[in-house]
């Protein structure tokens, strides 16, 4: 299945952080950053390593709360919640692709795509379902029923694409989503990310060093020493 | 590799610390619990070589030098004392019994210090208002013995008397001897609970440890040193352990010499530990450690990017249930009139099928419970219990294990309070359930450390992805109670099944004590899980935090 970029028309504003600033003791992660992200839009964020990039997605994702500034998700400010209301906007209305995909080894792709759907109370037959759908649509219906450690990089890390987008999530955060994969492998995985994402109307942020992955977003936003150095369209 | 192992030690990582913490703490209670078991088996032999004498009964009438009658019936204080009267039939320069300065004479009293205390009631029964001489330690069976020895004429051969050429007969004492037959089978039930621990102990971190392995191997590190490197590892940790065990068992030494076991309190330096159990310790304690190690990284040896991808592991064999029926079988064909060893072994192999079988049966279990699972608590641990049934099963063996001691004994919990062999049967018991439940213990505490460190990072994924951190830990608490329930309580009823094939399908015991016991061993099992888990969660949310 593939999937066409959305023309950005009306576009609404559904993530954004106005003044982000986060500390690690004395050592500064972020020191002021304004960034919004709108739907269907897809925005990479670049910069040299320990420079805030990955913390700058964790306080987007409610992962991390920042010292100062705002979080903003589809109209409800997300870094007043407590840790549990946090926890559950993470499931139901976020999705996350990590480098290393991060699936639970011992659970077949369907049962690892269902979970999330599972621990909301959903039965087991319909989170099955469900994510069995998903994952015939970034083509892994053969492979619903094995396990993280039978499948390939690129398969794996499309089964992380499926349980991010399984809850129809607001947006979609990734951390280095092609590291461990093949130029090749990363390319059709990107893709398939940012189209699948953004067809459903979510933004998505991805964390990456790769310009190729940057050029298949909508924009750039460059990080250096904490603040934002450089925010362009992707193909500028 | 050596220096990289010694690092390894050094610098651990992270959740290194903690493993190495629970790794060496669960080592010095194996090494603790080798130190006891030597030292208190030698402290019988030694009490034995004070008292053997008095039981010896090897010369001939005719000739023998002396003639010895002992009783127990009277009590002093409420306690019994021993009266032994002793005769010398033909003049001799032998040395005198243990522990007294002289051959008493006709007429003269030596007693113990504790029986000297309350001389003034006995002066009369005696006919001496004051003993001819104290006995000293190394003629009393205990510092609070009750005794007293007579030095009298003639013996009437209608008291049957002992009859012996020397006062220092080197001849076993009956009740020690009792006690070590005693001490064979609780080193036998205890044995399996402590390798498991030994094997809780190097399994700590398993996961953690077999993938910074396996990416060595990847790296192009050969087996043997992959292999090397984990042993120097081990044994630093085996060793730290040894030598904390030791020091624990020296420390507790004195409240040891407390237990009232085989005729009372114990002399300290009975039961210190010689300089020879020390050096088996120290170097016995690595070396398990060392091979159990060894043993649990072979699939990191021969498959590294299994482990590193996660693949399946092999599924275990319905075989081993074949291994319990051995057990049983060589416990009904020998009875309980057979020789120690044959029974022994029975015991072992009844205990070794707990031990192999036990991963099979948690297989199982989690395929079931995942299978039937409708929420995400029940699949997490079915799934994890399926799909690493042995690592599932170590931190839980030991406690299963002392299941199948407590199922064991519970046919044969003896009644009566008068008996000196049934109180000796009694705390024998009730101190061999200490050191399993010690065991238990510890090995469920490492274990549900290792566990936790061992789930770190895909329960940080599960936590970033918003899962609450209640479900992770839920599912780690069922998937470490199940083992205990779904294997732990058959295997009560496996061992009260070999105790029955030993006494030939007789209940010896009488009373309630045997169901007391057992309600005890689930209330213990369910509580250490509890307290594990209780251990656990704080590494768990700690290794998982964002």
């Amino acid at each position: 299945m593939s999937f066409q970029s959305p023309q950005l028309t009306q576009p609404q504003v559904v993530l954004s952080g106005h003044g982000l600033v986060k500390y690690y003791g004395d050592v500064v992660g972020l020191a002021g950053v304004d960034v919004a992200v709108r739907s269907g839009e897809a925005l990479a964020v670049m910069g040299p390593s320990g420079n805030g990039k990955t913390t700058l997605l964790h306080v987007l994702a409610g992962i991390l709360t920042p010292d100062q500034g705002e979080v903003w998700l589809g109209g409800e400010r997300v870094d007043q919640l407590n840790d549990a209301a946090r926890t559950v906007l993470r499931r139901r209305r976020l999705g996350f692709v990590f480098q290393d995909n991060q699936l639970l080894a011992e659970l077949p792709a369907d049962e690892n795509v269902a979970l999330p759907f599972m621990v909301d109370g959903l039965s087991r037959r319909d989170a099955i379902g469900r994510a069995r759908m998903v994952l015939a649509q970034v083509g892994l219906a053969a492979e619903a029923g094995r396990r993280p450690g039978e499948l390939s990089g690129g398969q794996a890390q499309r089964v992380a694409i499926a349980r991010a987008l399984v809850g129809e999530p607001q947006a979609v955060f990734a951390d280095e989503p092609t590291g461990a994969l093949d130029a090749a492998t990363g390319a059709q995985v990107i893709d398939l990310l940012v189209g699948a994402a953004t067809h459903r109307g979510a933004a998505v942020v991805v964390v990456t060093h790769d310009n190729a992955v940057a050029a298949r977003c909508h924009r750039v936003l460059r990080i250096v020493d904490g603040r934002v150095s450089e925010s362009m369209g992707a193909n500028q | 590799m050596t220096d990289l192992g010694l690092r390894f030690v050094r610098r651990p990582g992270p959740g290194g610390r903690a493993a190495n913490l629970a790794a060496l703490g669960a080592t010095a209670v194996v090494a603790l619990l080798v130190t006891f078991l030597i030292a208190g088996s030698l402290g019988l032999a030694h009490r034995s070589d004070r008292i053997g004498w008095r039981s010896a009964d090897r010369a001939d009438p005719a000739t023998a030098i002396g003639a010895i009658d002992q009783t127990d019936r009277e009590k002093v204080d409420g306690h019994p004392m021993i009266r032994l009267d002793l005769a010398t039939l033909h003049q001799n320069e032998l040395p005198p019994p243990p522990g007294l300065d002289h051959t008493p004479k006709p007429g003269e009293v030596f007693v113990s210090p504790a029986l000297a205390k309350h001389w003034s009631s006995l002066s009369k029964q005696y006919g001496v208002e004051r003993p001819t001489g104290v006995i000293s330690d190394k003629g009393l069976s205990s510092p609070e013995e009750f005794i007293v020895i007579r030095g009298v004429d003639t013996l009437r051969p209608d008291d049957h008397p002992q009859y012996v050429n020397s006062w220092n007969e080197d001849v076993m004492d009956s009740r020690m001897f009792g006690l070590l037959i005693a001490v064979a089978f609780g080193i036998v039930l205890v044995l399996f609970p402590i390798l498991s621990l030994v094997g809780q102990a190097a399994g700590v971190a398993a996961k953690r440890r077999e993938h910074r392995l396996a990416a060595l191997r990847l790296a192009g590190a050969t087996r043997t040193q992959v292999l090397w490197l984990s042993s120097v590892e081990q044994a630093v940790l085996g060793l730290a352990g040894a030598v904390v065990g030791l020091v624990g068992y020296t420390l507790l030494t004195p409240f040891i010499a407390r237990i009232p076991l085989g005729g009372g309190r114990w002399f300290v330096h009975d039961i210190t530990a010689s300089w020879w159990n020390v050096l088996i310790v120290l170097a016995a304690v690595p070396v398990l450690s060392v091979i159990s190690a060894l043993i649990g990284l072979g699939r990191v040896s021969i498959t590294p990017l299994g482990v590193v991808r996660g693949q399946t592991r092999k599924a275990t064999s319905v075989l081993r249930l074949g291994l319990l029926v051995i057990g049983p079988i060589i416990l009904a064909a020998y009875g309980m009139q057979a020789a120690v060893v044959p029974l022994l072994i029975g015991i072992g192999f009844a205990a070794l099928a707990v031990r192999v079988m036990g991963p099979w049966a948690v297989q199982l279990i989690g395929k079931t419970l995942a299978n039937l699972a409708n929420g995400p608590v029940a699949l997490l641990a079915g799934r994890r219990l399926a799909d690493d049934p042995k690592g599932a099963f170590r931190p839980v063996a030991a406690l299963v294990l002392s299941g199948f001691v407590t199922g064991f004994i519970s046919v044969f919990m003896p009644s009566g309070d008068e008996d000196s062999s049934i109180q000796d049967m009694r705390i024998g018991v009730a101190l061999l359930l200490a050191l399993v439940f010690l065991t238990v213990a510890a090995s469920t505490a490492a274990g549900a450390v290792g566990t936790a460190l061992d789930q770190a990072a895909p329960a940080r994924a599960l936590r970033r992805s918003g899962v609450p951190l209640q479900v992770i830990e839920r599912s780690s608490r069922l998937a470490a109670v199940i083992p205990v329930i779904g294997v732990g309580l058959p295997v009560v009823g496996f061992g009260a099944l070999c105790g029955l094939a030993l006494s030939g399908g007789k209940v010896i015991t009488e009373g309630s004590s045997g169901l007391i016991l057992l309600i005890g061993q689930v209330v213990v099992g369910l509580a250490l899980v509890a307290a594990a888990g209780t251990a656990g969660s704080p590494v768990l949310r700690k290794a998982s935090a964002n």
